[in-house]
């Protein structure tokens, strides 16, 4: 009874589990801006009920990651998704691994989805922890202070909508199709991160 | 106290990082409190409803440093750590009694975001080092007590390692030891000033600016904090982000305050707080 006035009222949001981190902070943050997020292990999980969107959350270093999706067969859900057109959010390494490749571990290939590759970041300080403000054409993301922890990124992307300063000029966000990846994390990102994913979820 | 000069402050906003006020909660019996010189403690309430109300503030990031954790209490804490992770909207870290790889492990899986890790590193250095391993150097702060020796004879060096909540001193050389801390992996460096803790003076500048100058990782300045030039003085300094606690909870100043100072001086800050 609870559970279908939920299904009513919000809709809901795959979080593929890769292993490799909690997701209570990307949660709480879901149902905080009104959606009900659903967690996918694997990919009969799908079939279960009707997600809105899939969302690759920012946990872990980029070979555990695609390491433990491969294990999971959670590498071609995410795939064809994307090439369904369906919306997905990446999320950190969550952005890193729809690229070709990862300085971080080089033997283990990434989704591919995006050409380009991953590399180690020449920040003032080592790794990259705190909060900067995005550079971005389009109006609902540029300016917003967004926090960010990482060591790696991705240089240049065609797919880029949005870059960051710390040191050098990186990718802050891409998109593709209806894909749309953040190199920060918007569910630790204060009230402007709420904004910023509800923007793309609705 | 050694500052940067205009043109240093203005090349180290266009590097991007906002300098970041952090709030402590010391946390001893799932209840928020706060001593004096690590000593004689008083309650201040709600773990959850005060990190709550510092995010409201601008508050940063929040740390917990649990003061009096015992493994009794370990199921306790997890559970606070989790109701944080679901309802703050900003990044915390988990301190005080994390001795083993497997405590780390619980209170990440918790969902803490960082962990703070004092008297373990010391006594088991590898812990760094594996938990960066594990988890990644973003996961690993390393905060460190350091108490002036006043009497030393000693030129140069005149700062002590101390373990225990500040209870134990060491034999470690500081500077020698925060080399180490990051060169095993960690993410981060909780600098406590214990002579300036609880003393209102300001943050130990000299130190901060010496230690954010020696390291590749950044450097959280704690310890003396009791108005908000003592923030923008030590940002000044050097320190990438300052930690308070007393000031916040007995409501002399609320984070919001300390960060109008900060703009007013031309120090990057978050200002979401602005808009609320």
């Amino acid at each position: 009874m609870i559970e279908a006035i939920i299904n009513e009222r919000h809709k809901k949001i795959g979080i593929i589990n890769t292993g490799a981190g909690n997701l209570y902070s990307l949660n709480g943050c879901l149902r905080r801006i009104g959606f009900y997020p659903v967690t996918i292990n694997q990919a009969s999980d799908l079939e279960r009920c009707e997600l809105s969107a899939l969302v690759v959350p920012g946990q872990g270093r980029f070979g555990t990651v695609m390491t433990n999706l491969k294990a999971s067969g959670l590498d071609e859900v995410i795939t064809n998704w994307y090439r369904d057109n369906k919306k997905l959010i990446g999320i950190c390494v969550g952005l890193q691994i729809m690229f070709e490749e990862s300085e971080e571990d080089p033997d283990v290939a990434g989704l591919g989805l995006l050409q380009g590759k991953v590399t180690r970041l020449q920040s003032p300080k080592q790794p990259m922890v705190g909060w900067a403000d995005v550079q971005s054409s389009q109006d609902w993301l540029n300016n917003q202070t967004l926090y960010f922890v990482n060591s790696y990124g991705v240089r240049t992307s065609v797919q880029s909508i949005a870059t960051v300063t710390y040191g050098q000029t990186f990718v802050a966000a891409v998109s593709s199709k209806n894909m749309i990846a953040f190199q920060c994390h918007p569910e630790k990102s204060g009230i402007a991160g709420e904004e910023v994913l509800k923007q793309c979820l609705s | 106290m050694s500052e940067l000069n205009s043109s240093e402050l203005i090349k180290k906003t266009e590097q991007g990082l906002k300098s970041r006020v952090i709030v402590c909660l010391d946390v001893a019996h799932g209840r928020v409190v706060k001593g004096v010189n690590f000593k004689g403690l008083q309650d201040m309430g709600d773990p959850v409803e005060l990190a709550i109300r510092y995010q409201e503030q601008g508050a940063d990031e929040i740390v917990f440093l649990d003061i009096k954790a015992t493994l009794e209490q370990r199921a306790n804490a997890l559970e606070t750590v989790t109701r944080v992770a679901e309802n703050l909207s900003i990044p915390f870290t988990v301190g005080g009694g994390l001795n083993t790889y497997t405590d780390v492990a619980q209170f990440l899986n918790a969902g803490a975001d960082k962990v703070a890790l004092n008297s373990a590193a010391v006594k088991h250095p590898d812990l760094i080092d594996q938990i960066a391993k594990g988890f990644g150097s973003q996961c690993v702060v390393v905060a460190v007590d350091l108490n002036q020796e006043k009497d030393q004879q000693l030129e140069g060096e005149n700062y002590q390692v101390f373990i225990n909540g500040g209870n134990t001193p060491t034999d470690l050389d500081a500077m020698q030891w925060l080399a180490e801390v990051e060169q095993r992996g960690a993410g981060e460096v909780l600098l406590t000033a214990m002579h300036r803790d609880g003393t209102g003076l300001g943050f130990d500048n000299e130190l901060m600016s010496k230690v954010s100058q020696q390291l590749g990782i950044q450097v959280i300045a704690s310890g003396g904090a009791s108005k908000p030039e003592h923030f923008t003085e030590t940002f000044l300094a050097g320190s990438d982000a300052a930690l308070a606690a007393g000031m916040f909870h007995r409501g002399e100043y609320t984070v919001g305050q300390v960060k109008d100072e900060l703009l007013r001086n031309g120090v990057a800050v978050r200002n979401e707080y602005l808009k609320g």
